[in-house]
This record gives structure tokens, sequence and C-alpha cells, in this order.
């Protein structure tokens, strides 16, 4: 059973706090350490007070955007007859991405919490937490907790006597990452194929069943119980102003102690690296970085120093994504890894637009062809031309997330490309 | 954890499938039925209660028959589509979208190795290969004793344990090529 | 198009073309009113839903960052779009480069050749091929219904075929399968379409992916000539196109008439008109002379049938519900002269199933299986099951009803049996006089659909022999008794009608024009669907 490594520089008080404690998935366990405090807490608050803590505290969102979640819940418009619902996003499956499993498993009623809570705040009758279906292990203690959380009056008609209640659905995927983006996500609860459809009308407007919905992740709805009981000043002692409260940090690849990490957002990337994941294997060197999941530009050894926060790896030319950093020594083959990833895209690709439909392809047998030996020079300038088209010019943002890396390796390891198309091999790993 | 006693209607569509159970010799009949009996209809009307349009049960009664019967057949398909009002094509055309609907049984094991960008940095193409090598079979064919179906998966969502392998409802974290042939004698 | 009487105005321009446009428009609307066609393949006029997914209808707008798709977009009062500019014909021409990426390059062999989107837009940016260095994808092919083959290898995931029968036939049994490139389009497996109107997913579709068996290579699109025409498979009058080659209908494709039928047309329509054809055709007049029928020419011919008229007075008449209207009057104009009696003229329809196109109820595939019976009606022929027998010893007379069902015996003992047909059927064979005249597809006319709209048909194909239209002989025949003058062009017989008819005073050639004007459109109303 792994949960996440602990290090000194961690803030393990805050999401992370009762991960690897059995009990914290008990109900019993739960309300021992504290829980549903905050929602008896929420209960009492008008759900505009509850929204507007939140708008202070400057949580944002966990899911890759970090759009500000008070503003988002801000966004839903008045209360009429039309049901309201809350999506949660549990359909993790940005490779390097592994928070929300980790969150869900150790503490469902966290989530279970921050749902409700949110649900009141955006005056929803109605909480579907969209789990992805491999998530087998998370899918039975997520549903365990539900089964206690309704029998225990958390979830339901007119909550620990409130006179309000909501209902919270457990809905599972079936292999599809697009249906972790939002409009995906609310076509395959309500027609099956997750295929992402265009904004306007943004889901407030008009979402699940065409009526005001919000999607929020995994991560974000289990910061907001903290954020409830402690006040939106507490949750800004950590972080910057801009990218206030911690984050957990999904690290993978080549380290020596990969693994979640809670982490205060600001914390230079190559202290996540060498310090708190004790650095890459073998005393090698770091040769790129995917710093925010396998669909962030990524970065090469010397541009590590950058803050991880929102803006600080916005500056870096890269994005904080999901926080999950993918490390690559210098024993990685930059055309493989870029390869792994296209092919990853472009299988996961749902297939309506068409720069995307066949643009992922197309890069990936690009990128097999040069791995394999036979490539050419003029494919580089294919790439780039490929990626100038495959970018901000579809439904969704799939066709981006391969471009955003693949442009910025074809940057920054252009002599490695081109090495490995003069010899028909890797030279770089060699 | 202990047994559900009484499904909720909260999780009723959530149930957890790919188990030894149901699949390789045990794998149901082409046209065993989903809602015939008391299990079957019960299922269906809690999932039912749970959404404010049939065609929203329409991945939760995938699952459901996933889970009874280790696969979707197309028979399957048409009793779903009958009991929600939507054609065969429709279920046929979502039942297609997603990786985790066994268009035909598989084996007892249902062996899932992800070679995404994580897991390949850490060897799981060696992983792979490795499985396939003791199984003695190809991506996505079952072993002739039906016991075993290889396959390669994307990302499973657990890339700081790499390589993680999906064996039925089951991860395992941290696997080398070496720890295969002892993942697969624990298995039967 | 929505219609701008309904809603405010608003102005934008088009590639510097300023244009007022109803505030419910969308800017690939707006632009075709301002002269601009944007390359589009998945939106559709015709099918609700816009899931702006081919992405080719790209257009820049003034204070947008990113490009917009412009099915989608709703316009805006003083909106600058630009659909030329550098990026939105990279963002197109890239996008034809995407779908070369698996489009096979066959058009050589495909029956799209010619009438492609792609091929259009392949050579209207240039973009002939993909710099694809890689193995294309290989799908094959399949069958979607007993009479269509899907070539997924061809197909753009557009998805027209899919939303038209979802939402226009609301037959929920064409899918898109699988996901990304892989994406095909598939009915449930071993489950063939069986609708009424799938044949019109051929018609949408805009490459060769969807392709009907009976005209699989039959004919290029180039080699067909186009002629504007109704659809006389029913009564609801669909406005078609007639497709020939050599002198042949190859097939019948819908031509928009937002009045009557849309973009669409039913199967049955499709494939009436050419089952049709057979048959042996009347080539010349033939004139009983001694017992046997004698080939003559038109000036003989209507010399010795003049002749008989002369001493005839009564009896009885049948005509086709597949006669123009033109026609129709003429004959009625020679019965009134001949004193035949105004209910001793009848006529038969033939009946069949009645299907309904949900997603546009006004095209509806009538009960009544010919196209003119509101026009025999209107001129006064009455409805019957069946023929009655001619009285024995009456002189009879027949309007191309073609006689192929009526008893052996039928019109053994008339007097008189003048029959103008363009098919020569056993019974017809007994007439005294065979004038032959042309189909609805070798002349022009008009027909009378069921709720009273009068649509013209135009000539599609020469005439066999010298086969005339019915109006033209028949005129010629009335002139020979002094009564007006022969009638040499449709127009001319159309204005005669109209006047001499006062419910058809309201009619106008030109109003009537490619749309059809009602007989109840007051004088000053529009008919139909207006300019377009």
């Amino acid at each position: 059973m792994a949960f996440p490594e602990t290090h000194e520089r961690e803030t393990r008080t805050l999401l992370s706090r009762h991960m690897g404690e059995e009990e914290a998935r008990t109900l019993d366990g739960w309300r021992e350490r504290g829980g549903y405090g905050a929602l008896e807490k929420a209960l009492e608050m008008e759900p505009d007070e509850i929204v507007t803590t939140v708008k202070e505290s400057g949580l944002r969102g966990r899911g890759g955007a970090g759009f500000p979640t008070g503003v988002k819940w801000s966004f839903m418009p008045e209360k009429g007859d039309d049901p309201h619902y809350l999506a949660c996003n549990a359909d993790e499956s940005e490779p390097g991405a592994f928070k929300d499993r980790e969150l869900m498993r150790w503490t469902p009623h966290l989530l279970i919490e921050g749902c409700v809570i949110a649900a009141r705040a955006i005056q929803a009758e109605h909480v579907y937490v969209y789990v992805r279906g491999e998530f087998f292990e998370v899918i039975r203690i997520l549903n365990r907790a539900v089964t206690d959380a309704y029998e225990a009056g958390y979830l339901g008609e007119d909550i620990l006597g409130s006179g309000w209640g909501c209902d919270l659905t457990v809905h599972v995927g079936a292999g599809a990452y697009i249906a972790g983006e939002e409009t995906g996500m609310l076509s395959s609860i309500a027609d099956g194929r997750a295929e992402p459809r265009i904004k306007p009308p943004f889901p407030a407007q008009s979402g699940l069943f065409g009526d005001p919905t919000t999607v929020n992740n995994v991560e974000t709805l289990s910061s907001v119980p903290m954020i409830l009981d402690n006040g939106a000043d507490w949750y800004r002692q950590w972080g910057s102003d801009d990218s206030p409260g911690t984050k957990l940090w999904c690290c993978s690849g080549h380290l020596n102690r990969p693994g979640n990490y809670e982490l205060e957002l600001g914390m230079p990337l190559k202290d996540i690296i060498h310090d708190v994941c004790g650095g890459v294997p073998e005393g090698r060197q770091v040769r790129a970085v995917f710093p925010g999941g396998s669909s962030t530009p990524i970065l090469s050894r010397d541009e590590l120093d950058c803050e991880t926060t929102y803006e600080g790896l916005s500056e870096a030319g890269s994005a904080l994504g999901t926080a999950s950093p993918i490390v690559m020594d210098e024993s990685t083959c930059i055309v493989r890894a870029m390869r792994r990833v296209a092919h990853f895209y472009a299988h996961e690709s749902c297939g309506q637009c068409v720069q995307c439909r066949e643009g992922t392809a197309w890069v990936t047998k690009i990128l097999e062809r040069i791995e394999r030996g036979g490539g050419e020079m003029e494919d580089l300038d294919t790439l780039y031309d490929l990626c100038e088209q495959m970018t901000g010019k579809t439904i969704c943002v799939l066709a981006d997330s391969v471009v955003f890396p693949l442009e910025s390796s074809l940057d920054k390891f252009r002599d490695e490309y081109e090495a490995h198309i003069k010899h028909d091999r890797c030279t770089a790993t060699a | 954890m202990s047994d559900e006693v009484e499904l909720h209607p909260a999780v009723a569509g959530a149930q957890p499938y790919m188990r030894a159970e149901t699949q390789g010799e045990n794998s149901a009949p082409e046209d065993a039925p989903l809602f015939d009996d008391g299990a079957g209809r019960e299922r269906l009307e809690k999932v039912l209660s749970r959404y404010p349009t049939r065609r929203a049960a329409l991945l939760p009664l995938l699952n459901y028959a996933q889970e009874r019967n280790g696969w979707v057949s197309r028979p399957a398909m048409k009793e779903i589509a009958g009991e929600l009002d939507l054609t065969p094509a429709y279920v046929h055309s979502v039942a297609t979208f997603y990786t985790m609907y066994n268009q035909r049984p598989v084996g007892k094991y249902l062996i899932q190795v992800c070679t995404n960008i994580s897991c390949d940095l850490c060897g799981g193409e060696e992983v792979l290969e490795r499985f396939l090598e003791e199984t003695g079979t190809r991506p996505g064919e079952t072993s002739e004793d039906g016991l075993y179906t290889v396959m390669e998966v994307e990302c499973l969502g657990a890339c700081g344990f790499a390589t993680v392998v999906q064996v039925n409802d089951e991860y395992y974290e941290d696997v080398t090529p070496e720890r295969v042939p002892e993942i697969l004698d624990e298995l039967d | 198009m929505p219609e701008e009487e309904n809603s405010d105005l608003v102005s934008l321009t088009i590639d510097g073309v300023e244009v007022q446009v109803s505030e419910d428009s969308t800017v690939i609307e707006a632009a075709e009113k301002a002269g601009v066609v944007v390359p589009h393949y998945c939106y559709h006029p015709g099918i609700p839903t816009r899931p702006a997914q081919c992405r080719v209808c790209l257009v820049e707008v003034e204070g947008q960052d990113k490009l917009q798709p412009s099915c989608k977009l709703p316009v805006q009062d003083g909106m600058e779009v630009h659909t030329d500019s550098d990026d939105a014909e990279l963002a197109r021409k890239s996008v034809i480069e995407f779908l070369l990426v698996n489009h096979p390059l066959d058009c050589p062999i495909c029956d799209a050749a010619g009438q492609c989107m792609l091929q259009d837009y392949a050579f209207e940016t240039g973009q002939l091929q993909s710099r694809l260095n890689e193995e294309k994808l290989v799908m094959g092919r399949d069958r979607i219904a007993d009479d269509i083959l899907y070539f997924a290898d061809r197909c753009i995931i557009c998805t027209r075929c899919v939303r038209f029968m979802r939402e226009v036939a609301q037959d929920d049994s064409l899918v898109v399968a699988q996901r990304g490139d892989r994406a095909y389009i598939d009915t449930f497996p071993d489950e063939d379409l069986d609708n009424p109107f799938q044949g019109n997913i051929v018609d949408v579709c805009p490459v060769g992916a969807l392709v009907h068996e009976d005209y699989l290579f039959k004919a290029r699109a180039w080699d067909m000539d186009k002629t504007p025409s109704i659809c006389p498979g029913c009564s609801n009058g669909c406005n078609v196109t007639l497709d020939t080659k050599e002198n042949q209908i190859v097939r019948l494709k819908p031509r928009y008439n937002g009045e009557v039928n849309s973009y669409w047309m039913c199967d049955y329509g499709r494939k009436h008109l050419v089952m049709g054809n057979r048959g042996v055709r009347t080539e010349v007049p033939l004139v009983r002379q001694g017992g046997e029928l004698e080939p003559m020419d038109w000036s003989d011919a209507l010399a010795a049938v003049g002749e008989r008229l002369g001493g005839i007075e009564g009896g009885s008449a049948v005509v086709s519900p597949d006669a123009c209207n033109e026609s129709l009057h003429y004959f009625r104009r020679l019965l009134d002269t001949l004193g035949v009696p105004a209910d001793a003229g009848s006529y038969r329809v033939e009946q069949g199933e009645e299907h309904t196109l949900p997603g546009f109820p006004k095209l509806t595939l009538r009960e009544d299986r010919a196209a003119n019976g509101t026009g025999a009606d209107l001129f006064g022929f009455r409805r019957v099951e069946s023929w009655p027998e001619p009285e024995p010893g009456a002189p009879l007379f027949v309007l191309q009803e073609t006689l192929r069902e009526a008893p052996e015996s039928y019109a053994e003992d008339a007097s008189f049996f003048l029959y103008l047909g363009s098919h020569l059927s056993p019974a017809a064979r007994r007439a005294d006089a065979v004038l032959p005249v042309t189909t609805f597809a070798e002349m022009a006319g008009t027909f009378t659909n069921h709720e009273g709209r009068v649509q013209r048909f135009q000539k599609a194909l020469q005439p066999p022999g010298i086969a005339r239209p019915a109006w033209m002989v028949l005129s010629g025949l009335l002139a020979r008794s002094g009564d007006g003058s022969p009638v040499l062009d449709a127009a001319d017989a159309f204005g005669e009608m109209t006047d001499e008819r006062p419910e058809m005073a309201v009619l106008n050639w030109g109003r009537v024009g490619l749309k059809g004007q009602t007989l109840d459109s007051g004088a000053g109303a529009e008919a139909g669907a207006g300019a377009r």
C-alpha cells in the first residue's frame, strides 16, 4: 500500500494529513479527526457566504487550469426552478498525475464533505462524482464512504436537520481520458460518448442535462472543508498571493523517491526534484522535466530554478498543470519520450475535430519513424507546422496537449532530434 | 472492508467489475440476460432513480453488464437499449468509445500493463514484454488455457509507483520484469 | 436560413463587404449573404445541430485571439470577419491536409469525384495531398443498408449522415463507433439501416464515403446533365434534380424547397422513376386503318383523328394522375367540345403506405402515389378506385393512363378509342388511334401537389421518336376544329390555362419559377421560399 512519502519540507498538516491512516477512511475515524465539522458550519451559512469565503481564500482549481474556485462558483445563475448540479471530476488520467486517487483512497469523507459544502454554495441538489473506471480500489472505498455518509445523514434529504439536502451519486467511467475534460465529462454522463462540446454555452449556463452545472476537481473540493473550518486568511498563510495554499505534487519518472508530496506552492522545482524526491537515481543528471503532467511544455535541466506557482511556471514557459513533474534523466531518449506522449493523446482523441483526430495520429507516426530510424530533416519542419495548426483550433485542448510538450522539445532538444535522424538511432543516450 | 449489506442506490451504478469469477471459463454466455431476475431489476431501478434521464444510466448499466457477465455482448447491448429507450446502435456507439468494455470474453486474468510515459521511463515496455512471454500470448489475445489476456494500457493514474500493472480489479505497483513470474504464480 | 423578417437585423462585414442579417444568424450564413462561401463539412443547413467539429469553416474575427468556427458563431452588430486572412486560409488549407492524411487518393474510381467537397476545397486551397510519409490507415468498406455502401477510408467523420438520421429522420440507427482516428460510421453490427428516408445520407455525405450501390461506377458527376424537376412518386411534389446521362435518368437528387421537401426526398421517390422507365414506348402516331394500327406523321394522324372526332358526341374518359396540368387542361377542353359529360372522366391513384419525415413533416411520402391527383381533381376528373367499364358502343378517351392494369377486355366495345400515352400496353393497342406523348421528364409543364402548390418541371430527356407533350398534341387537335391555335411552348400552354381557369388566375409562370406557387397565394404573395 503506497501512501505519500514524507519529507521535512512537506506541509502535511492540510490535505494529506490523514493519509496512511486506515481509520481515517471510516466514518467514525473521520469524525474523530474533526470530519464533517466544516459541513456543520456550512449548513449555518448562506450559500453566498460560502462562495465569498472560498473566493477570499484564493483557492484555484486543482484539475490543471487553475481557475479560481470561488469565482467559478459565482458564475452559477440565481437558483430558480431548474436543478443545479455539481460534477466532481475524479477521472484523474493526465499522465503523471496520481493525487486524486490517493485523496480518495485515504480520505473519501473529506471529498464527500467538500462536495456537500460546494453543492450548498452553488445550490446543487445532486452531485455526481465521476471516477475513472480503472480505480476499482478507490471506487470500493468511496462507495463505502458514500453509503455510510447517507446513513449518518450527511447526504440525502434534510442534511443534519438543516432543512436542506443534496444527493451524491458515484458515476464510473470506462476508460477514456477525454472524459476528464469538463464538457467531455458532462457528455459522458448525460449522453454516453465523452465528446467535448463547444463553449459557450458554459456549463454554468447549460451543463449536465442542460442545467447549470459546476465541475470541480477532487483536490479542489477536498481543499474546501479546511478553508471553511479555518477561514480564508488562515489558508492564505501558505503559498503566494496568486497561488495560495498547498498542493499535492505527483512526482514520477527517474527519481529516487517518487510519490505524492503536499507542498506549499512556490518551492523551486529543482528543490522538489533534488531535495524532496532525492534527485535522480545513480547520480545521473536530469535531462528534462514535464513540470505539470505530460501535457505541459518540458523544461530542460537549466530551467529548474523556477518557482512552482501558477505564475512562476507560466513565466518559465510552462504550466503548473496538475503539479505532476515527470522527471527524465540523461538515459532518456527525448524522441521516444515524445513519441510515447503523442501516442497517448492520439489514443485518447475523441475524434471529432480534424486537427486533433488526424494530427495526433500523424505526429505519432512521424515520431515513431524518427525513433526507429528513417526520419528526415524535413520531418522537423513538418512537426513544427503541425504543431502550429493543432494549436487553438479545436473544441477542446487535447490537440494542444501534444503540441505543448512536442514543440518545447523541438525547441530545446533540436540537436537530439537531428542526431537521431542522422544516425537513425538515439545517440544522446548511448 | 465488510461486504455491502444492501446496495445504496447512490453507488448502484458504480460497482467494481473485472473479476476472475466472471472471466475466462467463468464468462457468461453471449445471450445471458441482464434484467430477467430480481437482482437485475433491482439494480436497474436503483440506477435509474439517480438520473433525470434514462439515457444517463447507459454507462452504469454497461458497467453492470460487465460486472455480471464479464463482458458486454451484443444481446446485452440490445437489452440495455431496450430498457433505456435507446437504439442498439446508440449503445454500440457508446460502448466502443471506451476501452474497458470487453466486447468479447477475456481471460480469467486480464493483465493490463501501463506503458505510458512515467511507466515507460521505469521499464514499462519490458514488463509488458515479460508478461507476454510468460503467458505465451500476443497483446489482446487470450492464452489457450483461457487464463490470461495481456494488454498494453494507457496511464492508470499511479505514476509514482511505476511500472503499474492492473490485474483484473487490482493494481500492482513498482512492477519490474523480474517480479512478473511471481505475480503470475500468485494468481492461480 | 432564418427568415430575416422575423427578427431584428444586425450589420457586420465579411471580408470588407457589409451585410445585414437577422440577429439569430451565424457568421457562415451572413457570409453566404455577402457572397462568400466559407468551406464547411459538418455544417449542413438542413441538419439542426452544429457540432463545429470539422474546423474547416474557421474565420478570423477582429478582437478575438483564436479563429472561430463560423457555422456556430452568432453574428454581432459591428463584427468584422475575415475569411481570407492569412491565418484563416492557412488553417483551412491545413484541415484539408489533415483530412488527406488518411483519405485515399482514389478519385479516379470514386463516385463522388466531381461533386466532392474535399476535392473541391483541395483544389481551391492548392492542398492536393498530405505530406504524410507513413502508411495510410486502411479500414475498408461496409454495407450500411441494402443499397448503401460505406467506404470508411474516404470518410471524414463530419457526422452529417449520423445527424441526419438522428435529428431529421429521428431514427438513431446510424452512429459513430470507436474514437480518434479509428472512428467510423456504423449501424448495430449485422443490422442494416431500414428507413424510408435513408437515401439522404448519401446526398449529405460531402465526400464519397456513402454511395448508392445502384449507382456505383455508373456515371461520373461531370458526365451527367442536371435538370430541375418534380418527383412524380407521390403527391408531395418534392423538388428534385434529374441527373441524366445518354438520355437516361441515372438518379434523382432532392432540390431545396423550404415549403415542400427542404433538402430531402424519400427513397421510394428515388427508385420509383428509375424503375418506371420500363415498358414499350409509343414513338409515332398510330391510326387504325383496315383493322391495323398504321404509323403516320403528326399532320396525317391529327387530320385522321380530327375527322373521326367530327361525328362524335359524348363518351367517357380516363386520365392519369401523372398527366400535367396543361395537358389535363387541353384534354378537358377537348372533352367539353365533344360533349363528354363532366362526370364521365375519371382517374385512379395507386395507393401506398404513408411515411413522414419527422424532422420535416411537410415531406411525407403520401398515400397517393402520383404527382398530379390534385390537378386531375381541379380539372373535374372523378377519383375512382377502379375505372368504370366504358359504356359499350360509346367513345373512350384516355390521357396518359397506361391501362397496364386494365382488364383484358377493357374498351373492347368502344365505338371510338383515342389513346394519348407514352407506353403501349396491351389494352392501349386496342385503340383506334394512339398518339405518342412524352413523359414528364421529356417535357416542361406543371404539377399541382397535395396542398395546391403548382410547381414547374423542365425537360430533361429527348423524347423517343416523334412523341410530343400531350398539351401540344391536344392544342393542335383543337386548333384543327378552329378552337384556338396550336401551342408549342409550355409557358404559353400554362398562360392559356391560367387565363381560362379562374381558380388558377393567381398563378404566374415566372412566379411559379423553381419553387412553385400555391393556388391560395393571393395576388402579390410571394411564393414559397422566395428568391432562394
